[in-house]
């Protein structure tokens, strides 16, 4: 615990909270690299962990300190714009498959909506809670938008993010085994469509195809979901 | 510099999506919209120019740092949320069961539907 003298000091710059995250994401990362990269443990469930260690450790309040991780925290503006690279680069692979897909990907992204939800409001969870789970299958950085928009906490949805990614990473290989599945571009495109990000590194490690079916994934229910849920939020609500 | 120049182009998508959201009033996200454009923009190039592609590589790479501040906040609601965790938990994790199912289930009936054409 530091003195209250020296926190208010710290503080008084956004450049404390900005070394604290960079710290706390490189020492993550070189522990994830010791242990070889398992897949049950995603890089960002570390480094959280990490940073919230660092936090109570030093006391320093986590409203303080997200306030000067902001400096950071702006970026992911423009690092949500930059995603639209990669779907450009996967537009070959949608004019391939794209029936399937235009029929499977606006089912799958709306029923996971629903069935989350609709789990989490008949064991009685708060109107709060449930539109902060809402875009729990969306990539972080389009979902924390459609979180703000819709009036949601963006903490509880992260958590939620982390949850959904490892929950959708053991789901699809016990699923894909069960149902005698082993065509990569399936595998790939359901990790992407449920486990966002996660789900998609998880696919790269699988193979090429798999992780870029995933990625393909991961952005088609981004963007469904945040064109669609806010409208339907609208008229639900 | 072309990462600055790329960086601009991200920061003008983003804008332009601002803008969209503010006149319209449409509930979407700016950032959901401003990818979009960059995709719609790159597409009409034909090419991803070496200056989009050195601004938007680090920023990719390091999505997993920009959301850390934001997500370590579930740790420090903990009490806040006393009650509810086991509706959260089982919604999100039964939730995604069955939505994994969905997905896989759906997509090999189309994609034989779509072979047997």
């Amino acid at each position: 615990m530091l003195s209250e003298a020296l926190i208010q000091r710290l503080t008084a710059t956004p450049l404390f909270a900005v070394a604290l995250t960079l710290a706390a994401y490189l020492i993550a990362m070189a522990i994830l690299k010791r242990l070889g990269r398992p897949p049950w443990l995603p890089a960002i469930l570390l480094a959280t962990l990490t940073l919230t260690g660092a936090l109570v450790l030093t006391g320093i309040d986590y409203t303080t300190y997200q306030d000067g991780a902001r400096w950071l925290t702006v970026l992911l503006g423009p690092a949500t714009v930059a995603l639209g690279m990669p779907l450009y680069q996967q537009i070959p692979r949608i004019r391939q498959l794209w029936r399937p897909l235009a029929i499977c990907l606006p089912v799958s992204a709306s029923l996971a909506v629903v069935y989350a939800l609709g789990i989490a409001w008949l064991m009685g969870a708060s109107g709060e809670v449930i539109t902060s789970l809402a875009a729990k299958s969306v990539t972080a950085p389009i979902a924390m938008g459609i979180t703000r928009q819709l009036g949601g906490n963006v903490s509880l949805l992260l958590g939620a993010l982390l949850v959904t990614g490892v929950a959708a990473i053991a789901f699809v290989s016990l699923v894909a085994r069960l149902m005698n599945i082993t065509d990569e571009r399936l595998i790939g495109f359901a990790l992407g469509v449920n486990g966002h990000a996660l789900g998609t590194v998880r696919a790269f490690e699988i193979g090429p195809t798999a992780g870029a079916f995933a990625s393909l994934g991961m952005s088609l229910t981004g963007i469904f979901t945040a064109l669609l849920l806010p409208l339907a939020w609208r008229l639900v609500g | 510099m072309p990462a600055l120049n790329g960086f601009l182009w991200l920061l003008l998508c983003w804008l332009a999506g601002e803008l969209i959201v503010h006149f319209t009033g449409m509930p979407i996200s700016s950032g959901g919209i401003g990818m979009l454009l960059l995709c719609a923009a790159l597409a009409l190039r034909g090419r991803v120019p070496a200056s989009i592609a050195a601004a938007a590589q680090p920023l990719i790479a390091l999505l997993a740092m920009l959301i850390m501040p934001g997500a370590t906040g579930v740790f420090f609601m903990i009490d806040q949320l006393a009650g509810q965790w086991t509706a959260i938990l089982t919604g999100l994790i039964a939730g995604t069961l069955l939505s994994v199912i969905t997905t896989l289930w759906l997509l090999q009936r189309l994609m034989q539907d779509d072979h047997a054409e």
